[in-house]
C-alpha cells in the first residue's frame, strides 16, 4: 500500500463517498415511492460492499506476508486475521438482531421520524469518510493529517450517539414507543442501543489511537491500531447500513 | 477373505440377535392411536437399522481387538493401508441413501399421522401451571377429565394462559407443545378403549414447580358410552348455571383453579379448599387472617397480597374476575365441608 | 499459620473461610430479614465465596485468582450498591428479596466478572497498549504449581487451567447429579419435598435448580475441556511457540472462572427452574437465580468465542514448515470444524438469553405474547447455537479418537483426508438442523420436513468417521493400555449415542420420543462417548507430556471398567424408561408407570460413575508425586510433541522443525514425519 500515490488512494475515498451518498439518497427516495424490499435489499449489499472493500480492504487478508513469524508485517497478518474473525463473529449478533426485527415485525416497521433516521445514517457515514482519510494519511506517513481525519470521525461518532440515544430515544418515546410499548418498541430499543453500544466502544477506541497518534506511536510503515480502529469503525458504519432500512425504510408504519 | 466371511456371519447374527432382542423386551407402552400405528411402524424400522448399523461397527471392532491384538513378543507395526477411495465413497453413498429413506419415510409416517377427517370433534384444550381442562365447544361444557369416544377423530385447539406445556398421552404418541399467544393442533383417533385405569395427558414441558403433577385422566370410550356421558356433562353444566355454587364451581374447572387447589382436603400446590371459608389461615408473615368473603376475595384478584404459610414460593396467577363471578366462587368454596 | 504444606494450609483456611462466611451470610440475612434462617440465599452466597476466597488465598496468596474472586466480590457489591442508589433516587424501593433487586444482581453480577478480569490481571497489558505502554514480549511465570493459579502467557499453563477447572466444574455438575439422582431412586418425593426449604426454594423447585445447573454446569465444562485440549494440544501438534493471540488467550480462559461462580450462584438467589434451555415464558418468571444463570453463560460464550477466534489464527498462521492442510494433525482439523462454531453460533445464545434479561429488566415483550412477542422465536435463536454446540462438544474428542487410534493399532489413519472432511461437513451440516428440537413446538409446519432430510445428513459424514475406525483397526497390531481403553469406550458409546439420533430426526418417531428420558440417554451417550470418554483417554495419553510421570496404569483400568458398563446401564435404563413413558425434568414420576427399579439401578449406576471419576481424580494427584517418570517415545508416536523431552520444554520446540511426511504412516519403513533442525545438519554431514 505504501508505494501507491497518497492523493490517488484519497480521491479513491471521495469518490466511494459520492457512490455511497447517491445510494443512500437514492435508497430514501425508494422508500418513500415505491418501497420495494427487494431493491433497499440490494442497495444496502452494494453499500456494504463498497465500503467492506474500498474502506476496509477486506482484500488485505490474502496478502503473503512476508517475514518470519516474529516480524511487524507477518504478525500484523495474523492480527488482521484476528479482527475479521472478530467482526465476523460480531456480525451474527447484528444478523440475530435483524432476525429478530423480521420475524417479530414482518413487514410493518416502528413509527419512527425518517427525516431523523437519514441525518444520523448521514453522520455516520461522513465519519466513515473521515475515518478513511485519517487512515490513508498514516500510511503515508502525514501525521497531521491523521489527526485531523481521525478528530473529525470522533466528533462526528459522539455526534450520531448524541443523535440516536439523546434525540431519537426521547421523540420514539414521546411518540409511544418505549421498550416495554410492545414488539416494535422492544426491537427498536434493541437494536439501535446495540448498535450505539458499539458505537460508543468504536468512539473509546478511536480516542485511544488518536491520542496515541498524537504521542507519536504510529508511523508510516507501523500502525497496526490505527487500521484495527478504522475497519472496526467501518464495520459498525456497515451494520448501521443495513440496520437502518430495517429501521427506517422497510415495511409499512403500524400505528 | 476368511476374516470377511466370519465377520460378515457374525454381523448378520448379531443385528438378529440385536433386533429381536430389542423388539422382545417391549419397549413402547400399548398403542392406543390410529397415529401411533405409523409411528410404531417406522419405530420398528428403527430398531432393525439401529441393530444392523451397531453390529456392523461393533463386530469388526471386537474382531479385530482379538484376532489382531498384539500378541506377546511381537514388536512390528500393522499393515500400512492408508485408504481407500472406492471404500470411502461406497461408504458415504450407502449411508446417504438410507438416511434420504429414512427421511422420505419420515414425511410418510408425519403424513399419516396427519391424516384429517373432516368431521372431526373439536375440544378446546387451555393448559395453565399445572392443570389442563378441556372445553368441549359443540356440547357446551367444560371438563377437567378428557373423555374421547372410540374409532372418532378429535382435533384439540389448545392454547396456554401462562407458559409453554405440552401434551402428551405415552399411549396415543404423539406430543405437542401448548403455547402462549397462539393455538396448536392435535389430532388424535383413539383405537382403545380403557379401563378402570384411565391413560393420563402428562404435560411434558417443564412449566414450573410443579409440571411433574400436571397430570389429567383421558377416558376412551365407546360412542354410546360417550353420549350418556356428555348428556350428564351437559345436564350438569345447565342445573349449575341456575345456582351461584354450581356456576362457581364451572368456573373453577375452566380456569384451572382445581389443577392447584384441591377439595377434598388432600395435598396440593396451593392451599385446600377443602373447609376454607371461615378458616384460621397461618400466612408467610406470621400473622393469622381468617378466610372470610373479603380475604378470599383478594386471594383471586391478588394473590401476592396475602401469602400462605408454607406456599411462600409457589405462584398463583392474578384472575380479573366480574365481582359476580367472585362470588359465585366464594358460594361454591362455601359448599365445600 | 505455621503450617509448611500449602495445600494442608488452604484446607484450614477453606473452613475457616467458609465459616466465616456462612456466618456473615447468616448474619446479614437477620438483619435484612430479621429472622433467622440458616439455609437462606445470602449465608450460601457468602459461604461460598468465603471458603473460595480462603482457600486460594491459603494456596497462593493474595496474588492471580484470589486477588481476582476478592475483587469480584467488591465489584458485585460496587454494581449492586450503585444501582439501588438509583433506584432510591427514582423513588423505586432500594432493595429485594434477594438483598438487591433484581436490576441491581445484574448489574453487580456483570461488574463483579469484570472486575475480576482487572484484579486477575487478565488486561494489564491490554491497558498498556491504550496508554501507549511497552509490554515485555515474552512473560515468565513463577516457578512451581503456583503460575497456574494467576495469569499465564503459555498455552500450556492455559491448556492445563482450563482442563483442571474443567474438572472441578464436572465434578460440581456430577454431585448435582448425585443429589438430584437419589431423589428419583424411588417415586414419590423423599428429602426434597414440598416443606423443604433452602435458599428460597421448596424441594420441587430445588430439584429444577439443581436439575439445570446441573446439565450447563456440565456443558461449559465441556466447552472449558475443549478449550483445554485445544489450547495444550494444537500448538505442540502444528509446531508453534504458543497461540496467535496469548494475552486474548489468557482472557479467554480466566472469564470462563467469574462465569462459573456466577452459574453457581444461581442456585443461592432462588434458583431457577426452566432447565439448561431456558425457555420464556418460563424463564421470564423465574426467580433472580436465572439472571446469574444467563450471565455466567453470557461471559462462558465469550471465553468459547475468544478461543475459537485464536485458534482459527493459530492453525491458520503459526503451522511449522512443510505443514500443509492435508498433513496437518486429525486434531487440527477438528478443533477447526470446532472453532468455526464456537466463534460464530454463540453469538446467538448469548443474544438470545440477552433478550429474556432485557425483557425481564425493561419489559421489553421480545418473547411475551401479550406484547406481540413470540416464545417460539426465542426456541430458534437459542437453538441456533445450541445445536451446533453439541458438536462443539463432540469433534474435538471424535479428532482424539482418530489421532490416537492409530498409535495404538500401528497404522496409519485410514482415509486421512475423508476423516478430516467429515469435522467439516458434520459442523457445516450441523448449522442447519437446529430446528430438530422443535418439532412439537408449534413452529411453523413447512419447517418440519426439511429440517428433518437435513438432520439425517450429518449421519453421513459422522458414519464415514465410525468406518474409517474401524478399518483403522482392521488387521492392525493393536495394544490396549488405558488411553487405548478409553477410545474403544468411546467409539461404542458414541455409536449409540449417534444411533439414537435418527430416530429423534424422524419427525413422527420423535413427536413421541421428544421431552422424555429417551433425549436424556441419547445425549448422555453422545456427551460421554463423544467428549467424556476421549477426554479421559487424552488425559492419560499425555499427562506424562505435561507431567514428566505416568499415570498408574491399574487405577486407570479400574476407572474404566467401572465406569463403562455403570454407564451403558445408566443409559440404557433412561432410554427404555422414556420410551415407555418416563417424562424429563421431573422430581417425581407416577409409581403406577412401573419405573422406580429402573431409577434405583439408574441412581446406583450414576454412584458408581461418580466413583471411578473419583479413582480417576486420586490417581491424577497421586501421580502427578508419585507416579512412574516417564521418559523418551512413550506411546512410540510419530508426533513431534513426543520426540522432545518430557515435561515439555517451556517454549515448546527449541528448533524448529519441518514436515517431511504424512503423519500417520505407522508401517511405513523409513518414512518420518518431523524432521528437526538439527537432524537435518546431521543428515548433511552424514
Ligand atoms: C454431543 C452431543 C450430541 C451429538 C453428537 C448429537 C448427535 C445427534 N443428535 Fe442429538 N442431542 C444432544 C446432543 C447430541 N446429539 C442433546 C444435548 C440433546 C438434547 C438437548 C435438550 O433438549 O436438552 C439432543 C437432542 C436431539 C434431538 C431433539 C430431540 C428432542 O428433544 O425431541 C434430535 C432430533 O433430531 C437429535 C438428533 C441427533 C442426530 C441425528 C445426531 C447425529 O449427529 C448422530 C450421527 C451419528 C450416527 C448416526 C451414528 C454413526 C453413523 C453411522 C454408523 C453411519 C450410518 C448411519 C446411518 C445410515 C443412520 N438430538
Ligand atoms: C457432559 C455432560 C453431562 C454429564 C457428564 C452428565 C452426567 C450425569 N448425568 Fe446428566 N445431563 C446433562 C449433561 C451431563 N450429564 C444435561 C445437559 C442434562 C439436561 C439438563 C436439562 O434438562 O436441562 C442432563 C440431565 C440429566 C438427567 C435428567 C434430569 C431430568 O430431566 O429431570 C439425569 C437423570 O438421571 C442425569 C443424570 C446424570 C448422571 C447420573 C450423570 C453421572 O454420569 C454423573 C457422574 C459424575 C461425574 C462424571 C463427575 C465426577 C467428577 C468428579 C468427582 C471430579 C472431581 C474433580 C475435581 C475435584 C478436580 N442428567
Ligand atoms: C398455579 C397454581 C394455582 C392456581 C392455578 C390457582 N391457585 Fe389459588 N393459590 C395457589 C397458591 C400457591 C396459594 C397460596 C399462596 C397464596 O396465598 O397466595 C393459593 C391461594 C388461594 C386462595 C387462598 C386460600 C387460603 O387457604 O388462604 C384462594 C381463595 C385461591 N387461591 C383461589 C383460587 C382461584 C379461585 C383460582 C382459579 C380461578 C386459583 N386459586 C387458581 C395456587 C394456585
Ligand atoms: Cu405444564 Cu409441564
Ligand atoms: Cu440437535
Amino acid at each position: 500500500m505504501a508505494h501507491s500515490d497518497k492523493k490517488a488512494v484519497l480521491n479513491q475515498g471521495v469518490i466511494i463517498f459520492v457512490f455511497l451518498t447517491v445510494l443512500t439518497l437514492l435508497e430514501f427516495f425508494i422508500a418513500i415511492t415505491m418501497a420495494s424490499v427487494v431493491l433497499l435489499v440490494v442497495i444496502a449489499l452494494v453499500k456494504a460492499g463498497l465500503v467492506g472493500y474500498y474502506y476496509m480492504h477486506i482484500y488485505r487478508l490474502n496478502i503473503d506476508d512476508e517475514g518470519g513469524h516474529d516480524s511487524y508485517p507477518y504478525k500484523t497478518g495474523t492480527n488482521r486475521l484476528g479482527l475479521w474473525l472478530f467482526l465476523l463473529s460480531d456480525g451474527f449478533v447484528f444478523a440475530g438482531l435483524a432476525v429478530a426485527r423480521f420475524n417479530l415485525l414482518g413487514l410493518t416497521r416502528p413509527h419512527l421520524n425518517q427525516t431523523l433516521g437519514l441525518i444520523v445514517t448521514a453522520v455516520l457515514l461522513i465519519s466513515s469518510f473521515f475515518m478513511n482519510r485519517a487512515e490513508t494519511s498514516m500510511e503515508h506517513g502525514d501525521r497531521k493529517g491523521f489527526v485531523l481525519g481521525m478528530s473529525i470521525t470522533l466528533v462526528l461518532g459522539i455526534a450520531f450517539l448524541l443523535g440516536v440515544v439523546g434525540v431519537e430515544w426521547p421523540q420514539a418515546i414521546h411518540e409511544g414507543i418505549t421498550p416495554s410499548s410492545g414488539a416494535e418498541g422492544a426491537i427498536f430499543f434493541m437494536m439501535t442501543g446495540m448498535h450505539a453500544f458499539h458505537v460508543l466502544t468504536g468512539v473509546i477506541f478511536l480516542a485511544v489511537v488518536l491520542r496515541n497518534g498524537m504521542r507519536g506511536l504510529y508511523s508510516g510503515e507501523k500502525h497496526w491500531a490505527v487500521e484495527a480502529a478504522a475497519v472496526y469503525w467501518h464495520f459498525v458504519d456497515v451494520v448501521w447500513i443495513f440496520f437502518y432500512p430495517a429501521l427506517y425504510l422497510i415495511g409499512t408504519v403500524v400505528t | 477373505m476368511r476374516h470377511f466371511v466370519i465377520v460378515a456371519i457374525l454381523v448378520i447374527a448379531m443385528t438378529f440377535l440385536a433386533y429381536f432382542g430389542l423388539v422382545a423386551s417391549d419397549l413402547m407402552p400399548v398403542q392406543a392411536s390410529a397415529q401411533a400405528v405409523s409411528i410404531d411402524w417406522l419405530w420398528n424400522l428403527e430398531l432393525m437399522m439401529i441393530s444392523f448399523l451397531f453390529a456392523l461397527i461393533v463386530v469388526p471392532m471386537f474382531y479385530s481387538l482379538i484376532v489382531f491384538r498384539r500378541r506377546k513378543g511381537e514388536t512390528g507395526d500393522g499393515e500400512h493401508m492408508e485408504g481407500n477411495t472406492t471404500l470411502e465413497v461406497t461408504w458415504t453413498i450407502i449411508p446417504l441413501f438410507i438416511v434420504l429413506a429414512f427421511a422420505y419415510l419420515g414425511a410418510y409416517s408425519l403424513g399419516e399421522t396427519r391424516r384429517l377427517d373432516p368431521g372431526a370433534m373439536v375440544i378446546n384444550v387451555t393448559a395453565q401451571q399445572f392443570a389442563f381442562s378441556f372445553e368441549y365447544p359443540e356440547l357446551g361444557f367444560v371438563s377437567d377429565e378428557l373423555y374421547l369416544a372410540v374409532d372418532k377423530q378429535v382435533v384439540l385447539k389448545m392454547t396456554s394462559r401462562d407458559v409453554i406445556h405440552s401434551f402428551w398421552v405415552p399411549e396415543f404418541r404423539i406430543k405437542q407443545d401448548i403455547v402462549p399467544g397462539r393455538v396448536t393442533e392435535y389430532r388424535i383417533t383413539p383405537t382403545l378403549l380403557t379401563d378402570e385405569q384411565p391413560f393420563k395427558v402428562r404435560c411434558a414441558e417443564l412449566c414450573g414447580a410443579s409440571h411433574a403433577y400436571m397430570l389429567s385422566d383421558v377416558r376412551v370410550v365407546t360412542q354410546e358410552d360417550f353420549d350418556v356421558w356428555a348428556a350428564a356433562r351437559q345436564e350438569e353444566a345447565a342445573a349449575a348455571a341456575q345456582t351461584p355454587e354450581g356456576r362457581g364451581q364451572a368456573l373453577s374447572v375452566a380456569n384451572g383453579c382445581l389443577g392447584c387447589h384441591t377439595v377434598d382436603g388432600a395435598a396440593g400446590t396451593g392451599p385446600t379448599w377443602f373447609n376454607l371459608y371461615g378458616r384460621q389461615e397461618q400466612l408467610a408473615d406470621g400473622t393469622v387472617v381468617i378466610a372470610d368473603d373479603a380475604y378470599i376475595h383478594e386471594s383471586i384478584v391478588d394473590p401476592q397480597a396475602k401469602i400462605v404459610a408454607g406456599f411462600e414460593s409457589v405462584f398463583m396467577p392474578a384472575y380479573d374476575f366480574t365481582d359476580e363471578q367472585i362470588a359465585d366462587i366464594i358460594a361454591y368454596i362455601k359448599t365445600l365441608e | 499459620m505455621k503450617t509448611k504444606n500449602p495445600v494442608r494450609r488452604s484446607f484450614l483456611l477453606l473452613l475457616l473461610g467458609g465459616v466465616i462466611g456462612y456466618g456473615l451470610g447468616v448474619g446479614l440475612d437477620v438483619l435484612v430479614t430479621g429472622q433467622l434462617d440458616f439455609a437462606a440465599p445470602l449465608t450460601g452466597m457468602f459461604a461460598l465465596l468465603g471458603t473460595s476466597v480462603a482457600y486460594f488465598f491459603g494456596l497462593v496468596g493474595y496474588w492471580g485468582i484470589t486477588r481476582g474472586l476478592v475483587w469480584q466480590v467488591i465489584g458485585t457489591l460496587a454494581g449492586g450498591l450503585f444501582v439501588s442508589g438509583i433506584r432510591v433516587l427514582m423513588g423505586l424501593e432500594a432493595f429485594g428479596g434477594f438483598f438487591f433487586s433484581e436490576p441491581a444482581w445484574v448489574f453487580g453480577g456483570l461488574v463483579g466478572g469484570l472486575s475480576f478480569l482487572v484484579g486477575v490481571g487478565a488486561v494489564t497489558d491490554w491497558y498498556k497498549w491504550a496508554k501507549g505502554e511497552p509490554t515485555s514480549e515474552h512473560h515468565h511465570d513463577p516457578e512451581g504449581y503456583v503460575k497456574y493459579f494467576g495469569v499465564s502467557l503459555d498455552h500450556k499453563v492455559i491448556g492445563i487451567q482450563y482442563t483442571v477447572t474443567a474438572l472441578l466444574l464436572m465434578g460440581i455438575g456430577g454431585l448435582f447429579a448425585m443429589i438430584f439422582r437419589t431423589e428419583l431412586a424411588a417415586s414419590q418425593l423423599q428429602f426434597l419435598t414440598t416443606t423443604f426449604r433452602a435458599f428460597d426454594q421448596n424441594g420441587l423447585q430445588f430439584y429444577n435448580t439443581l436439575m439445570s445447573l446441573h446439565g450447563i454446569i456440565m456443558i461449559i465444562s465441556i466447552l472449558l475441556g475443549v478449550a483445554g485440549m485445544i489450547n495444550y494440544l494444537v500448538p505442540l501438534l502444528i509446531g508453534a511457540q504458543d497461540m496467535a493471540f496469548p494475552r486474548l488467550n489468557a482472557f479467554s480462559f480466566w472469564i470462563a472462572v467469574p462465569a462459573a461462580v456466577l452459574l453457581v450462584s444461581a442456585l443461592f438467589l432462588g434458583g431457577f427452574d426452566t432447565g439448561w434451555t431456558g425457555y420464556p415464558p418460563l424463564s421470564a418468571r423465574s426467580p433472580v437465580g436465572i439472571q446469574m444463570f444467563f450471565l455466567g453463560v453470557f461471559l462462558a460464550g465469550w471465553s468459547s468465542i475468544l478461543g475459537g477466534l485464536n485458534l482459527l489464527a493459530t492453525v491458520v498462521r503459526m503451522r511449522a514448515r512443510g505443514m500443509t492442510a492435508f498433513r496437518m494433525p486429525i486434531f487440527a482439523w477438528a478443533a477447526i470444524a470446532t472453532s468455526l462454531i464456537s466463534l460464530t453460533a454463540t453469538q446467538f445464545i448469548g443474544l438470545s438469553f440477552q433478550l429474556v434479561m432485557f425483557q425481564r429488566l425493561l419489559g421489553m415483550g421480545f418473547f411475551d405474547p401479550t406484547k406481540g412477542g413470540n416464545p417460539v422465536l426465542f426456541q430458534h435463536m437459542f437453538w441456533f447455537y445450541s445445536h451446533p454446540a453439541v458438536y462443539v462438544f463432540v469433534l474435538p474428542g471424535l479428532g482424539i479418537i482418530s489421532e490416537l487410534l492409530p498409535v495404538f493399532v500401528r497404522k496409519p489413519l485410514y482415509g486421512y483426508r475423508w476423516v478430516a472432511m467429515s469435522s467439516l461437513g458434520i459442523a457445516l451440516v450441523g448449522f442447519l438442523v437446529w430446528a430438530h428440537h422443535m418439532f412439537a413446538s408449534g413452529m411453523n409446519e413447512y419447517l418440519r420436513v426439511p429440517f428433518m432430510y437435513s438432520t439425517l445428513l450429518v449421519a453421513v459424514p459422522t458414519g464415514v468417521k465410525f468406518f474409517s475406525w474401524v478399518a483403522t483397526l482392521w488387521k492392525g497390531k493393536i495394544t490396549t493400555p488405558t488411553p487405548m481403553l478409553f477410545v474403544l469406550g468411546a467409539i461404542l458409546v458414541f455409536l449409540v449415542g449417534g444411533l439414537t439420533g435418527p430416530p429423534h430426526g424422524t419427525i413422527s418417531v420423535d413427536l413421541h420420543l421428544t421431552d422424555t428420558y429417551f433425549v436424556v440417554g441419547h445425549f448422555h451417550d453422545t456427551m460421554f462417548g463423544g467428549y467424556v470418554f476421549p477426554f479421559f483417554a487424552a488425559l492419560y495419553y499425555w499427562f506424562p507430556k505435561a507431567t514428566g510421570r505416568r499415570m498408574n496404569e491399574t487405577l486407570g483400568k479400574l476407572h474404566f471398567w467401572l465406569m463403562t458398563p455403570s454407564f451403558f446401564v445408566l443409559t440404557f435404563a433412561m432410554m427404555r424408561v422414556g420410551l415407555l413413558g418416563m417424562r424429563r425434568r421431573i422430581a417425581d414420576y407416577d409409581p403406577l408407570l412401573g419405573f422406580d427399579l429402573s431409577h434405583l439401578i439408574m441412581t446406583i449406576a450414576g454412584y458408581l460413575i461418580f466413583t471411578s471419576v473419583v479413582i480417576f481424580v486420586y490417581n491424577f494427584f497421586h501421580s502427578l508425586k508419585h507416579g512412574e517418570l516417564a521418559e523418551g517415545n512413550l506411546w512410540n508416536s510419530r508426533s513431534p510433541e513426543w520426540l522432545v523431552p518430557s515435561p515439555m520444554p517451556v517454549h515448546n520446540y527449541d528448533q524448529a522443525f519441518e514436515v517431511v511426511g504424512e503423519p500417520y504412516d505407522y508401517g511405513l519403513d523409513g518414512s518420518r514425519y518431523v524432521q528437526f533442525e538439527d537432524e537435518k545438519i546431521k543428515d548433511i554431514e552424514g
